[in-house]
């Protein structure tokens, strides 16, 4: 059992975001938006200059990733039809492989989250990722990936946005200190038992805890990658690892200082058989999927690819309270804002 | 008022309990001191029913109760004994649950089971077709109450630390996204509080096992289902039966299904329902292990649903065999089929089941009183286990055992088959 069930459950205060004519005259509003942008333009320019397509996907479509942790959808009747928003793209990103062998996209998503991640200062339920899939790549080309990335784009803003860290009082050297070592590259089972040892409670089969989470990032020197996680705690999408069944091809990456995870990534499941049987492990009805299915059934490539949560690195970047201060405009889950 | 039908189930004697409570427990008291009583002549009616062919057998020697006298200084009374108990992460003032009702007219006529089961606190299952059939929130419809709406009718009478809801999804509603609207609403926050929600995934059920569900819609709002169910056109102007697939189950997509379930939703319960399949034993063993707080198993006997006769007839194990086939040493049972009185509950505990479900007894009380009808039969059975359990010399329901009963036929135990 989780032991999630066992703590007082917080509701947000509904004064918890100032309105908008003070957040957006607040200098460190403005530094901080300053520096999102400048993560933006690194990330671009970095993936860009590794040969990938910049896309433009969709915000509605008759089916979205399904997700896990309880978020819900937010549905769109479009025309008689029941459509959704975006919650990620990857159903989008893999299709897309067909065009480009390598593509990317900044895309917004809409993810309902339950109440109580209104309180673990990592959770929007709007918000944007960087979102990157390579055909034919494996999990440990999408992890150099990963890191790249990042490393490019933090020294971006090191290099260009010193006078918004000051504003923020962050740090440079210290964020550079953060990303000048290859992030290590951690065992899902290993940080449970290392929580467990700690006396964290952790279940063994599913997420590592928000609060955990919490706890693994607050002790942490640099980012990290956390991988294989087990089945049943992540979408279908994500490929089971052929040698160690029961265990999924991905990673998460975990920032240092209390943050959490920053980017969710795999190597993809593409066979059609595998996903169905998949979806059907997930819960899922695959007569939804009728669109992806028929992409899949005629062929996609292998892929590996993540999403970086733009606000939850700016969040980071820039050394922020929590992640609602890296937006201008957030939506945390049950707080009504513009 | 009452167009409820509930054919081959002892519909009657559940109306005057809904009627009388305690006092249908007995003969009618006017016929007190001038009549004699005898076997119930009605029992022939339910041969072939294995549960009420078994019968069961207090010892006469007891240390149970020697233990229980001990205890308390003086003779035990059947007032001692403790029916209160958990089961499923949930606390309920008897081994007894609302079983789920579903989406049909028949269910959804009243909020009443709700207010009842939340003032008795017994858990109480909202089945899994409510939400896209009666919709999420209010409906507007008197006949098909939301499914929110009967959160609300529950908790608002709902007593502290006892009961809980239970909200079933089958394969054909992950469409509708229930469990992730239920988890992310304000409205069962005290519930999430208070562990006090649980998600029950549904493979199945008793009345028509192996098939999904079964809705007859008006012709009006069959076209736009077609792509999403099998349409059945039975007569040439009627309405028209929508059929939903039952899902595919594997061990694997099983055991995952729950991984999931419990990864997402860490504040709620996870409960399974089994429909009465003949790898029933193993499937309760697979949910489990997975990490299942409940195995709910519902026997072909069971069902409020509509089926077809002839899977109502000859499809599925009984109840009995059911309970035969789980190996309930191994985790926390629940059974449901035909339970109306505190006899047929007593013996599935001595079967290996923790709790029983009442439903279509659930649905006829509460026909015949919207007001207090099962209340009235929730309370009669709590005296009739009452006065069982005791008469068996215990006085705790985990006590109860397969040594309990007799069959006059034979009856083997899980252990010896």
């Amino acid at each position: 059992m989780t032991t999630q069930m066992d703590r007082p459950l917080s509701v947000p205060a509904a004064d918890l975001i100032p309105p908008p004519r003070l957040r957006l005259s607040d200098p460190r509003t403005r530094a901080t938006l300053r520096i999102q942008q400048t993560l933006v333009a690194g990330a671009r320019e970095f993936l860009r200059g590794g040969g990938a397509v910049e896309m433009l996907h969709p915000i509605i479509g008759p089916v979205t990733d399904p997700g896990s942790r309880g978020a819900k959808q937010a549905d769109i009747d479009f025309y008689g039809h029941k459509y959704k928003l975006m919650t990620s793209a990857i159903l989008y990103k893999q299709a897309s492989l067909l065009a480009f062998d390598r593509m990317f996209l900044i895309a917004p998503n809409v993810r309902l989250e339950p109440i109580e991640t209104s309180s673990t200062r990592r959770h929007l339920a709007e918000f944007r990722q960087i979102d990157v899939e390579v055909a034919l790549a494996t999990r440990d080309d999408a992890m150099d990936l990963v890191e790249g990335l990042v490393r490019h784009a933090v020294s971006a803003v090191v290099n260009e946005c010193a006078e918004d860290l000051a504003v923020l009082e962050r740090d440079p050297g210290k964020l550079l200190a953060f990303v000048a070592e290859p992030f290590a590259r951690i065992p899902h089972t290993e940080v449970v038992d290392k929580l467990r040892a700690g006396g964290y409670p952790q279940a063994a089969g599913t997420e590592i805890e928000w609060e955990a989470e919490e706890l693994i990032s607050r002790d942490a020197d640099a980012p990290f990658f956390i991988v294989g996680y087990p089945k049943g705690s992540r979408g279908f999408y994500d490929k089971e690892s052929p040698q160690e069944p029961g265990t999924l091809l991905n990673f998460d990456l975990i920032a240092p200082e209390s943050c959490g995870e920053l980017c969710s990534g795999s190597e993809r499941e593409s066979e059609y058989a595998k996903i169905i049987t998949r979806m059907r492990e997930t819960g899922e009805n695959p007569s939804k999927y009728a669109w992806y299915l028929d992409v899949v059934r005629n062929g996609i490539p292998g892929s590996a690819g993540f999403g970086i949560g733009l606000e939850r690195l700016t969040r980071w970047v820039a050394g922020l309270d929590s992640v609602w201060q890296a937006t201008a405009f957030p939506k945390l889950a049950g707080v009504v804002s513009p | 008022m009452t167009y409820l039908n509930a054919p081959g189930f002892p519909e009657q004697d559940v109306r005057r309990r809904a009627r009388d409570g305690a006092a249908a427990v007995f003969p009618p008291l006017e016929d007190y001191g001038t009549s004699v009583y005898g076997a119930d002549s009605d029992r022939s009616a339910r041969a072939g029913d294995d549960i009420d062919a078994l019968r069961l057998v207090p010892p006469v020697f007891m240390p149970g109760r020697l233990a229980k006298l001990i205890d308390l200084g003086r003779e035990p009374l059947y007032s001692d004994v403790a029916l209160e108990t958990g089961f499923g992460g949930l606390r309920s003032p008897l081994p007894v649950y609302v079983s789920a009702l579903g989406s049909t007219r028949v269910a959804s006529t009243t909020l009443a089971i709700s207010r009842q089961a939340g003032r008795l606190g017994v858990p109480m299952i909202i089945g899994e077709n409510v939400a896209p059939m009666n919709g999420f929130r209010s409906t507007g419809d008197e006949h098909r109450k939301g499914l929110l709406e009967r959160v609300h009718a529950y908790v608002e009478e709902l007593p502290d630390g006892l009961g809980g809801v239970v909200v079933q999804q089958s394969t054909e509603d992950a469409n509708s996204e229930v469990w992730n609207h239920v988890y992310s609403d304000p409205a069962v926050n005290g519930l999430l509080a208070t562990g006090r929600l649980a998600f029950e995934l549904k493979t199945g059920q008793g009345a028509k096992p192996g098939l999904g569900g079964l809705t007859m819609v008006g012709e009006e709002a069959a076209p736009g289902l077609e792509e999403q169910y099998a349409i059945e056109r039975l007569t040439q102007d009627g309405p028209v039966l929508r059929c939903s697939c039952p899902g595919t189950f594997t061990e694997e997509i099983f055991r995952q299904q729950i991984h999931l379930m419990r990864n997402n939703y860490p504040r709620a319960r996870c409960w399974v329902k089994l429909f009465p399949g003949r790898d029933v034993g193993r499937a309760a063993s697979v949910a489990w292990t997975a990490g299942a707080d409940a195995v709910t198993v519902d026997g072909a006997e069971g069902g409020t649903g509509w089926a077809p006769t002839s899977f109502l007839q000859d499809v599925g194990l009984p109840l009995a065999e059911c309970l035969r086939r789980v190996d309930a040493g191994a985790g926390t049972l629940l059974a449901s089929g035909r339970v109306w009185n505190g006899s047929r509950a007593v013996k599935l505990l001595a079967l290996g089941a923790s709790a029983a479900g009442l439903g279509r007894a659930a649905l006829v009380a509460v026909d015949e009183d919207p007001d207090r009808g099962l209340e009235r039969l929730v309370g009669a059975v709590e005296l009739e286990m009452k006065l069982i359990i005791s008469a068996l010399g215990k006085y705790a329901t985990d006590e109860i055992g397969g040594e309990d009963l007799w069959a006059p036929s034979g009856w083997s135990s899980h252990e010896d088959t």
